[in-house]
């Protein structure tokens, strides 16, 4: 916190030099110390007789109140809050400041105006479903929306981003990006997304998760980050041109097979960059054995024992010789087909090659013998390296887009030409802040949640395609399918939904994981049985299995169970056959039919592939599905909260607040408590509440 | 999807060049534009085929079918590992397919000179869906949408398109959202919750309740996701009300019916695509996934290879009986086809360059093959057909003239089949 002695030097000083403010507010005003020397600065709030004031360089100053004049305090005491508050951290508001001044001038370039701050109500909602995923409870939005601190907003921010809720909203997002599946290759993936939810939770620098996930060895058993190569297990040309695309937004996918058509990458470039990959090997280790191994058994246990094998000779290994070859039908000038391609790094400028980045693989892959560094760990580290000129926009270009709802270049696997960006300046000062913040992606959602840009109210017209965004604010959204469907558990169940983990790791690996160089048929088939064995414990235990839907048995026992209120989080509610938990901790993506699926779920095929459209099946699915009729059960938390009150009133408002995290208008109650009066039950208001456009849209 | 909805990359400057070159060397590029005489005035009319197909189902085998297991096999080195069957009609089929090839050859039409230059799947799979190759700045409508736009909805309350097994993604285009295709995520499910859970006389008081205390915020958003739940919900009231949804459920078919289409999401898809069709639903597509063989191709392609076999043959042999092939036109396509060459782990690899399509039914020649490809199936040896070419043709026989010209409400002008030129040789 800046010391008040340096705040009161700025007295006078800036008074005549600060342009008038983009928005009137009597916050936003000249304030006067009791020797006469003056201040143009925002209000920010009073705390332990401080009064808090933000000058236009996005500096908070904490100044005695008692320095003010007598009129400036008064002043001051009958101000409200406005927006931000006081922040938590001086340097995160500096840092917010320095973001929003980026923005403003754009805005002030284009003659448009940035719009008015956010209410405490529409910031709430925004921000929980941000950065946790899920609407607020009752009970939060309430302690929000009373809380008298100014700084309430940073503050809310800070937990949230603390919160549990923060990991399962980013291993959707992230599920969605890496096309995370639970079954791909006859193969399951549970211990890949467990440690990607591991770092999550960690909050491990982004960098290094992805530098593991580039670099990884062995099967998934000995390394979860395996899973990240072997998802695209016999499909490495495809993978590479995946990581780049995603991490670096290269747009090189045609390049794959030819020139590409519009950009400047050439096939032989992709093939230079993919000889990075020609040392490894994403399947076959101890093939040779698993072959014997079906040989010795009799058919109907080799018949079993094929997942087993085939899981574990999915392992990453190293061959020492790079095979990476053009393609037969190679028909550029500058090779011929089958000859061997040598591992060169990609460029965007000339700029790049001085990069720390590049020099470093430049040494490496010119390391003497004896001293080398396997090709694969050099494009990881290339790649993931602070200095490389896209890494870290890529990056923080995608989280700016969610929390804005578009990112400052869209598309976002194409950052080739940053310069088309709606705001060059904002794109290199995000990825710079992200460098900054060492790849912490709590920090960077905190810092882009403490703007001013994110803190306004979202935009009412229309965005035209190929129009240029300059962000006056967010924009209007639809919730994504996991926010839909937390948001619609939230209701149900209320906060203790962040509660339940998945766990599917620990047990996959005793039943598969199998020495497979030294395995001989007697511990195939003993592994078996115990799969067998562990497969009847899991029934019976009621893990959430193959499907979201809870088979008919094991629903009605863990129904019961929670009629005797036995219910502890190693499992999760269920009601209406809806298996209670958090998007994250369902199957990988769910199936066809389930409520995430039908509102815009990506099948996991192809990366960032949810949707947003609707359609008539989904409101359907809203109108008269299962999820509908959890909230209408008597015992859902969001109808039962409203039943336990008096009067009719009180009923209508309580549902408000838990659907939209605001009360309702006179007209709204007026007209919910004529339909209460007029046939409806506060159960059909929950229909009504959950089909509404509000509900279902993020202002 | 609306993340492509907000995409505001302009053209590169790359692409912006080579539109001028096109426009410049119109010659080669656009054919019909240059052939001298009007477009309009070429009588699409009098080729044959024109309008007789009035409904269409579109199967697409998504990740990239292997052209050479499966309508264009091989004896060769790249002979894969069943051997080709010989069909009465004359020509092979691969050794996946031997229900085709024994019941349904002499009504096939096989075009085996299909070629693109896009082997990643999302943009290969929007390509085959809509004959653009996929852009920021503009969503491309699919052959359903188009023709809704340009020969109206099929029927008064159902859509005139459905998607079967896959989401509504590269759907309307830029056309309204009323023309984007119904999606069925299970076709043995069919549509789920089409029934209220309550009377008619509370749904109608929670929406007029709906209506009002929502009305606000529908106002204050100028946003067309926004808008196009209302036409959704209007839509869903109407079909909920009426008695056409039992169109979508394939449980009133015969046991032995829908065992025969075989218990796959394919065959089930081809079974509720007929009972759709039959109900005046335009254009149904059936997706089905897991083509995308980069290994194990023997193991995944008797799944794959069987399901397809037995649903298509079912669903011509059930079309015929029921007098429907005449005015029905089946296509089976996929983004891409698949290497030659068999990898090391016994898959095949992505291959646009060269691949196959089949078309059955309305407007074709039947027991006929068009264009070639080389002995080991790696080039095109012969009438090289573009995506364009191929959707042109497809417009042509369902009654719409490829060269007319729609303006985007981004008043772009736009054509079905991106100019393509219509395949005269394989009408009838």
């Amino acid at each position: 916190m800046k010391k008040p002695s340096l705040a009161l030097f700025l007295f006078g000083l800036l008074s005549s030099v600060l342009p008038a403010q983009q928005t009137a507010s009597p916050n936003t005003t000249l304030w006067h110390d009791a020797k006469g020397r003056e201040l143009m600065a925002t209000f920010r709030g009073i705390k332990d007789d401080n009064i808090f004031l933000q000058t236009k360089d996005g500096n908070v100053h904490r100044i005695p109140l008692a320095l003010l004049t007598p009129d400036d305090q008064q002043k001051a005491r009958s101000l409200k809050v406005e927006g931000l508050g006081i922040p938590m951290d001086p340097g995160v508001a500096q840092a917010a400041a320095a973001i929003d001044k980026i923005v403003l001038a754009r805005l002030q370039k284009a003659g448009l105006q940035p719009n008015a701050l956010a209410s405490d109500e529409q910031f709430v909602r925004r921000v929980y479903l941000d950065l946790t995923g899920r609407i607020p409870t009752r009970e939060e939005t309430i302690t929000f929306l009373t809380d008298s601190s100014a700084s309430k907003r940073a503050k809310l921010i800070d937990q949230l981003v603390n919160s549990q809720g923060f990991s399962s909203r980013m291993f959707n997002y992230f599920a969605d990006m890496l096309r995370l599946t639970d079954d791909a290759n006859k193969i399951k993936y549970f211990n890949y997304q467990e440690w990607l939810k591991q770092q999550i939770a960690e909050n491990k620098p982004w960098n290094q998760v992805v530098h593991e996930m580039l670099s990884a060895k062995g099967t998934m058993f000995e390394n979860g980050a395996s899973g990240y190569l072997l998802r695209d297990k016999g499909m490495k040309l495809d993978n590479l041109s995946l990581t780049l695309t995603t991490f670096l937004g290269a747009n090189v996918a045609c390049a794959q097979c030819h020139d590409h058509p519009f950009a400047d990458w050439t096939q032989k470039q992709f093939y230079e960059m993919a000889a990075f990959m020609g040392e490894t090997e994403t399947e076959s280790r101890n093939r040779g054995n698993a072959r014997k191994l079906l040989a010795d058994l009799d058919r109907k246990t080799a018949q079993q024992a094929k997942n087993i094998l085939r899981v574990n000779t999915a392992s990453i290994t190293e061959t020492g010789t790079n095979e990476m070859k053009l393609p037969k039908d190679y028909k550029y000038k500058d090779g011929k087909p089958g000859d061997e391609v040598k591992p060169t790094l990609v460029s965007w400028s000339k700029d790049d090659l001085r990069t720390k980045a590049y020099r470093d693989a430049a040494a490496e892959l010119k390391a003497p013998k004896g001293k080398e560094v396997p090709d694969r760990e050099v494009f990881a580290k290339w790649l993931t390296s602070a200095d490389n000129p896209r890494f870290s926009m890529t990056l923080a270009n995608r989280l700016w887009k969610v929390v804005f709802g578009v990112a400052v270049r869209e598309p976002i696997s194409d950052l080739d030409d940053p310069s088309a960006a709606s705001n060059p300046e904002l794109l290199h000062h995000i990825a710079g802040e992200m460098k900054r913040l060492n790849f912490d992606i709590r920090a960077f959602m905190r810092l882009l949640c403490n703007t001013e840009t994110y803190q306004r109210e979202a935009v009412t017209q229309e965005i035209n395609l190929g129009e240029p965004y300059y962000f006056p604010g967010p924009i209007l959204r639809r919730m994504s399918a996991e926010q839909a469907w937390d948001s619609c558990v939230t209701l149900a169940i209320g906060d203790k939904v962040d509660g339940f983990k998945l766990k599917r790791a620990e047990t996959y690996t005793q039943i598969m994981d199998l020495d497979l160089a030294n395995a001989g048929p007697g511990e195939v088939k003993a592994r078996l049985e115990n799969a067998l064995a562990q497969r009847g414990e899991m029934k019976k235990n009621g893990a959430p299995g193959k499907t979201g839907k809870a088979g008919k048995k094991q629903r009605r026992m863990m129904e019961e169970e929670e009629e005797t209120g036995d219910v502890d989080f190693t499992r999760p509610a269920v009601m209406s056959g809806l298996v209670l938990a958090r998007a994250s901790e369902l199957p990988q993506p769910e199936k066809g039919e389930h409520f995430l699926r039908m509102f815009g779920q990506s099948d996991r095929q192809i990366a960032d592939s949810n949707s947003e459209e609707g359609s008539i099946p989904q409101v359907m699915m809203l109108m008269n599905g299962d999820a509908q009729e959890v909230l209408q059960n008597p015992k859902s938390k969001v109808l039962a909260t409203s039943t336990e009150e008096k009067t009719p009133e009180a009923q209508v408002q309580s549902l408000y607040i838990s659907f939209l995290s605001r009360n309702p208008k006179p007209a709204e109650l007026a007209e919910a408590t004529a339909a209460l009066a007029g046939g409806l039950t506060p159960a059909d208001l929950t229909w009504v509440l959950f089909n509404s456009r509000e509900f279902m849209f993020v202002q | 999807m609306k993340h492509s909805l907000r995409s505001f990359d302009p053209l590169s400057r790359r692409a912006f060049a080579e539109q001028v070159a096109r426009t410049a060397l119109g010659v080669s590029i656009l054919p019909h534009f240059a052939q001298g005489a009007e477009p309009a005035v070429i009588d699409q009319a009098k080729l044959p085929g024109f309008g007789k197909a009035k409904r269409v189902i579109w199967l697409q085998m998504e990740g990239g079918m292997s052209h050479i297991d499966t309508l264009d096999p091989k004896l060769g080195d790249t002979k894969g590992p069943k051997d080709p069957i010989k069909t009465k009609a004359g020509y092979m089929l691969g050794g996946f397919l031997p229900k085709l090839a024994a019941e349904q050859a002499d009504k096939l039409t096989l075009i085996r000179s299909m070629t693109s230059k896009t082997g990643v799947h999302a943009s290969g799979q929007y390509l085959m869906r809509t004959a653009y190759e996929q852009r920021g700045t503009i969503k491309h409508p699919t052959l359903g949408a188009w023709a809704h736009h340009l020969l109206g909805a099929s029927h008064q309350t159902l859509p005139s398109s459905v998607c079967i097994n896959r989401n509504p993604g590269h759907g309307n285009g830029f056309f309204p959202a009323s023309h984007s295709p119904l999606p069925v995520g299970n076709p043995e499910a069919g549509l789920q919750f089409a029934k209220f859970r309550t009377s008619e006389d509370i749904i109608d008081k929670r929406m007029a309740l709906l209506n009002k205390v929502d009305s606000e915020f529908r106002a204050k958003f100028h946003d067309t996701n926004l808008k196009s739940y209302g036409d959704f919900y209007d839509n869903t009231l109407q079909l909920l009300k009426g008695e056409e949804l039992k169109a979508f459920q394939i449980s009133s078919e015969p046991g032995d019916l829908r065992e025969k289409y075989g218990k796959s999401d394919l065959g089930q898809g081809c079974l509720l695509a007929r009972r759709l069709i039959e109900n005046d639903v335009r254009f149904v597509e059936v997706a089905s996934g897991g083509w995308d063989m980069h290994t194990d191709l023997e193991d995944r392609m008797g799944e794959k290879g069987n399901a397809l076999d037995t649903a298509l043959a079912a669903l011509i042999g059930d079309l015929g009986s029921r007098g429907l092939l005449d005015s029905t036109l089946i296509v089976l396509c996929s983004e891409f086809g698949r290497t030659p060459e068999v990898t090391g782990d016994g898959g095949r690899n992505h291959y646009p360059k060269v691949f196959s399509t089949l078309l059955a039914g309305a407007g074709v020649k039947r027991g006929f093959t068009y264009g070639s490809s080389d002995a080991e199936g790696a080039h095109v040896a012969d009438k090289q057909t573009t995506i364009q070419d191929f959707h042109s043709t497809i417009g042509h026989i369902m009654g719409m003239n490829p060269n007319e010209v729609v303006m985007s409400p981004s008043n772009r002008p736009f054509t079905i089949g991106d100019k393509g030129a219509v395949i005269s040789d394989i009408l009838a």
